[in-house]
């Protein structure tokens, strides 16, 4: 194991230091930096070009000049040492800096992005094989490829349109009128009605409900002006968090495991009567505190699980919990909700609330929610538009990979031996089913460091992407070998990990020293 | 035991509530709404950028971007400013200059009392010492060819002018100082211009305490003390200016606000308050300031934008107020969409324009003349600028764009008219049957130049010439310029908009720029005469001279002015176009929130 290791860091400290050599020749001889002063009549031409080429040392051939590079990039190795030298950028920066300013501006576009699009992407895709063949399957499959081939540009900026420029024009007065809110009814009930199995009058009863439902919603929204005060109230948590429980029962453990059900349950009511007594606490929040809050609702949803034990004392602790953090969720966004009109009446915001730039609203102040509340309407288009485009390679993969676990003989085995549906998916196919994604994840950590260019431009979000390009156009092979560096590492990092990770998700995979 | 379970789960929940409240925030539950901050009669307005802010010295060659420039602007004040009509307008709130004598050109600058950076230290003569310090390579003896010597301040303004003048003399009141030329110099009035270029932008106090240096006099001494570098017999380089030349080049660098606040002084009537990299700078009124046109907005946040598109989105989300994108007929477009929205169509100070080598198959006269006569100028602006400005028109002077108030008198004069419309028999005479093989030279990775070549091809092949593509990559074009490969070459110059050292750059035998070889001796008398000439009118009358002179010669054809597009929410007034590279900002103080 270790020398496996060992060997794989050797291999990939040749494999890092041969791809830097060549990139940094192929950046250093994309162009000539001096391009933009030599057709210059400026009357200091000849002092400015001795200037340029004095701060990126043309004089030093590139093969040369990479190596000097490679000996400040050496330093960086030392730990703690603070000697790290990646050299500077055309306009004076040192690159350290810039890609420490990069990187966070980056993991703050992607991050939420990723986790979503893996989320969303897996549970479409055990769903959509589930019900091969389906309407479901056909409509999702339609939409993922759809979104994949749209080009994101036109996506984001389309989003920006109507999702941020249009949305605000809707809540300077959230009126529906309702032909709209039946209209949408509609489109949604049509839309249930297709997705949902079953037999024709299964699908109308439950059509018809959605459109019930949703038109009432929208019309009760209308009414109350809910879009300038929005909230979710006990009741709603109440409900929506009694169908959390159900949901999360049915997943883990089954509704015939009563106890665990019950556990739910009570963790559901705990949490309304929480939503009560934290509301004070809420008021005052910081991060630290809804991530310690976070982990005492977890924890008090396992102990009601293992107080509560029956025949699988562990099933009915793990629905428990997740039941817990899901109604605590509920209980946060619910506070998001309370302090949307003063962030929508702030001076700051003008009544614009959804932004087309920018991670963040310069100068607001505010308290904890207000200043959540800003980061989530900068994030919310630019995550849309990733999670659209991203969602397709998750969705097909999951699919076929499902599929093919659903085929084996061991799948059949344990219908055979008669296992409920439920455990055959969620405990036999699923987790196996797992394994080969491991690896897409994987890949996709080292692709999110190397930045979501286009998205970035469009969102005018100066990240890694922003660097790599900027550093292109300017033939300055500093930034560009700063943000190389940092993927390629990552991305050699995280291909060890996943196969280490390999090894031990799948029992049939050994690794041989 | 039930109730011992219980007691304890209470006892628990009790001390994790206490944990809890301990790290609460201090903030109370009610959000203020921060109205009162933004609110005040002066109000608040966002300016889209399209680069990231990264110096507080904008005039460092690596420090010298726009938006530094603009923030600088916005941040200091100096004795002059340039209007939207390239006048230069005396500020004499900030301080006085005059020409006290005329041979040798000697003039004072007197900074007035008051004055103040916004740390509450006075503007003094160490300031504008350091300032001529930087902006004259006066200690530099470096030889680029040699690699000998050392270039102390790295500066991006035009050493040539100031490196005129003697070590200044420091007046007995501290707040002034006396420039001595050798020999006449043009633009005199521009040696302690605007930001970025030699204004009064960086506290002597500052540099000399993060120098090392004792205190402000320290400094002044030290200036004092040395002589004039010699290129020719470099000294080995002196540590202590050296300190200060590095500090004064790279220790105003930073893309965010520095702990220290005296590397981020404003003598102007904006001070810095937040800078969050590569997003936004938001700058407050500096409460002191009286020493120059009084600015009507609280604040100014800057936001950085780069993408012409998401420019034009965030104006219409109400998220900045003021923009100026990268010019394009799809850009105009949205903007004339939108509601709400003033729209300003300029020009900016770049130009297009084809240049004729004085040697090769147009060596002769006549051919260049009958080649000139031949460029549709109309038709390249209407198909290259119209569908962004449907009033452009072709530019009709070598030396002056139509923002001066000498173009018009020039361009009547110059011989510009013999060039307004397409004539190919006048050029099929001129060439008398010959069919001149013409190589033109352009940016292929250009879609402008490229619609000009081939507007110019298809018209010049009428007359007989046999035009070859010479076009290169964008990464070529500029290096092969003035190296003999082509007879004719399609590009961009920037006039200076004020001054004149521009002019012999490029028309000057010899001159830096002068890529074509053109020579002609009236012109460089003029030129020779240009560059000493301190009075504007005479300086006009000689470039009015000139220009005539290098149409008559068949030099080439200015082309077309390169369009500028800004735009401004109808919520503010006050916003004006303005060619030159301060662009919106020129008039800072008078925008206004209605």
């Amino acid at each position: 194991m270790v020398t496996y290791i060992v060997r794989r860091l050797v291999t990939a400290a040749l494999i890092l230091l041969g791809a830097s050599f060549l990139v940094y020749l192929l950046t250093a001889s994309s162009g000539d930096p001096l391009a933009d002063l030599r057709a210059s009549n400026a009357p200091n031409k000849q002092q400015l070009m001795n200037a340029r080429t004095e701060l990126l040392d043309l004089d030093t051939p590139a093969p040369i000049r990479y190596f000097k590079w490679l000996a400040g990039a050496a330093q960086c190795l030392v730990p703690f040492a603070g000697t790290c030298d990646l050299g500077k950028s055309v306009s004076g920066q040192p690159i350290t800096e810039a890609l420490g300013i990069a990187l966070v501006q980056t993991l703050t576009l992607v991050t939420g992005a990723t986790i979503l699009a893996i989320l969303i992407g897996i549970s479409l895709g055990i769903v959509t094989a589930l019900r091969q063949y389906s309407a479901l399957d056909y409509g999702v499959t339609f939409m993922a490829f759809l979104f994949f081939s749209l080009p994101i540009f036109w996506v984001a900026v389309l989003l920006k349109e109507y999702g941020a420029i249009g949305f605000n024009d809707f809540l300077r007065n959230p009126e529906i009128p309702l032909p709209t809110a039946l209209g949408v009814g509609a489109v949604a009930g049509l839309l249930v009605a297709v997705a949902v199995g079953g037999e024709l009058r299964r699908r109308l009863i439950t059509g018809g409900a959605v459109f019930a439902a949703v038109t009432l919603i929208l019309i009760y929204f209308s009414a109350t002006q809910w879009f300038k005060t929005p909230g979710l109230g006990p009741v709603v948590i109440a409900v929506a968090g009694a169908g959390i429980a159900v949901a999360v029962t049915v997943l883990v453990a089954g509704l015939r495991n009563r106890r665990a059900l019950q556990s739910s349950l009570i963790v559901v009511a705990l949490g309304v009567i929480a939503y009560f007594a934290v509301q004070p606490l809420l008021d005052q929040a910081t991060a630290l505190m809804i991530a310690l809050l976070g982990l005492a609702t977890v924890l008090v949803g396992v102990a009601v699980g293992y107080f509560m034990g029956g025949y699988d004392r562990g099933q009915s602790m793990r629905v428990a919990g997740i039941t817990a953090f899901l109604v605590g969720g509920l209980v946060v966004m619910d506070r998001f909700m309370q302090a949307w009109p003063s962030y929508f009446s702030n001076s700051r915001v003008r009544g614009r609330p959804i932004a087309t730039i920018g991670a963040g609203t310069p100068n607001i102040e505010g308290d904890f929610w207000v200043l959540g509340t800003d980061t989530f309407t900068h994030l919310i288009l630019p995550t849309i538009a990733l999670i659209l485009v991203s969602l397709a390679s998750y969705t097909r993969f999951t699919r076929s990979s499902m599929l093919e676990i659903m085929n084996m003989d061991y799948i059949r085995t344990a219908r055979a031996k008669g296992l409920s549906e439920r455990s055959v998916i969620m405990g036999h196919a699923f987790r196996n089913a797992l394994i080969p994604i491991a690896t897409i994840v994987a890949f996709d950590i080292g692709a999110l460091i190397g930045g979501a260019v286009i998205t970035e431009s469009v969102f005018s979000v100066r990240g890694m992407g922003f660097l790599f390009l900027d550093g292109i156009t300017h033939i300055d092979p500093n930034p560009v070998m700063g943000v190389f560096v940092c993927v390629a590492v990552t991305a050699m990092v995280f291909n060890l990990i996943a196969d280490l990770a390999y090894s031990a998700l799948d029992p049939r995979v050994r690794i041989k020293a | 035991m039930r109730f011992g379970r219980i007691s304890q789960a209470v006892g628990v929940a009790a001390a994790a509530a206490l944990a809890l409240s301990a790290c609460a925030g201090t903030s109370g539950g009610s959000t203020s709404s921060t109205a009162a901050a933004g609110g005040q009669q002066g109000g608040s307005v966002a300016v889209a950028e399209t680069n990231g802010f990264s110096s507080f010295n904008p005039g460092t060659a690596d420090g010298n971007s726009d938006v530094n420039g603009h923030i600088g602007y916005a941040t200091h004040s100096s004795f002059i400013y340039i209007d939207d009509k390239l006048n230069i307008v005396r500020n004499e709130k900030f301080g006085k200059y005059e020409k006290v004598s005329d041979n040798p050109l000697t003039v004072k600058y007197t900074v007035n009392e008051g004055v103040k950076w916004s740390d509450g230290t006075q503007v003094s003569a160490a300031d504008l010492l350091l300032s001529w310090a930087s902006g004259s390579g006066y200690y530099d003896d470096a030889d680029a060819e040699a690699k000998t010597g050392t270039t102390y301040f790295k500066t991006a303004a035009d050493t040539s002018g100031l490196n005129l003048t003697d070590f200044p003399e420091l007046g007995s009141d501290g707040r002034s100082l006396t420039l001595k030329y050798s020999k006449p110099y043009a633009d005199w009035e521009l040696a302690y211009s605007f930001p970025g270029n030699g204004g009064v932008d960086i506290p002597a106090h500052v540099v000399a305490k993060q120098a090392g240096l004792k205190d402000t006099q320290a400094l002044v001494d030290l200036l004092k003390g040395l002589k004039r570098g010699d290129s020719k017999a470099p000294k080995p380089e002196d540590a202590s200016l050296k300190a200060v030349a590095d500090f004064w080049s790279t220790g105003f660098e930073s893309k965010t606000l520095p702990s220290d606040p005296s590397l981020y002084l404003s003598n102007g009537p904006y001070i810095i308050k937040s800078v969050v990299p590569e997003q936004s700078v938001t700058l407050v009124r500096n409460k002191d300031y009286n020493w120059g046109p009084s600015p009507k907005l609280d604040e100014i946040v800057v936001r950085t934008i780069g993408a012409a598109p998401a420019q034009v989105q965030a104006l219409k989300n109400g998220e900045v107020d003021i923009i100026n994108p990268q010019a394009s007929a799809d850009t105009v477009e949205q903007l004339k969409a939108l509601t709400g929205v003033n729209l300003l169509l300029g020009n900016q100070l770049s130009y297009d324009h084809l240049d004729l080598n004085f040697s090769g198959p147009l060596a002769e006269k006549n051919v260049r003349e009958a080649f000139l006569k031949t460029v549709p100028r109309k038709d390249i602006v209407d198909k290259i600028i119209k569908k962004i400005d449907p009033q452009a028109k072709p530019l009709d002077s070598q030396i002056f764009v139509p923002a001066q108030a000498a173009y018009a008198d020039s361009a009547a004069k110059n011989g510009s008219s013999m060039y307004q419309d397409v004539d190919v028999d006048g050029a099929k005479k001129l060439l008398n049957g010959a069919t001149p093989e013409i190589r033109i030279m352009y940016n292929k990775d250009n879609p402008n130049r490229v619609d000009a070549y081939s507007l110019i091809r298809e018209s010049a092949t009428k007359a007989g010439f046999k035009i070859v593509d010479g076009g290169l990559g964008k990464a070529d074009w500029s290096s092969s310029l003035g190296d003999g490969s082509y007879d004719a070459t399609i590009f961009g110059w920037i006039n200076s908009g004020v001054g004149v050292s521009g002019t012999p750059q490029i028309f000057k035998t010899g001159g830096g720029s002068n890529y074509n070889g053109f020579s002609d001796a009236d012109a460089d008398k003029a030129m020779d005469e240009l560059i000493v000439t301190t009075d504007k009118a005479k300086q006009d009358e000689l470039q009015t001279k000139i220009d005539a002179t290098i149409w008559k010669s068949a030099y080439g054809v200015p082309l077309f002015q390169s369009p500028d597009v800004k735009a401004s929410s109808d919520q503010i007034s006050g916003v004006t176009a303005m060619p030159n590279q301060t662009g919106v900002w020129w008039n800072v103080w008078d925008w206004s929130r209605k």
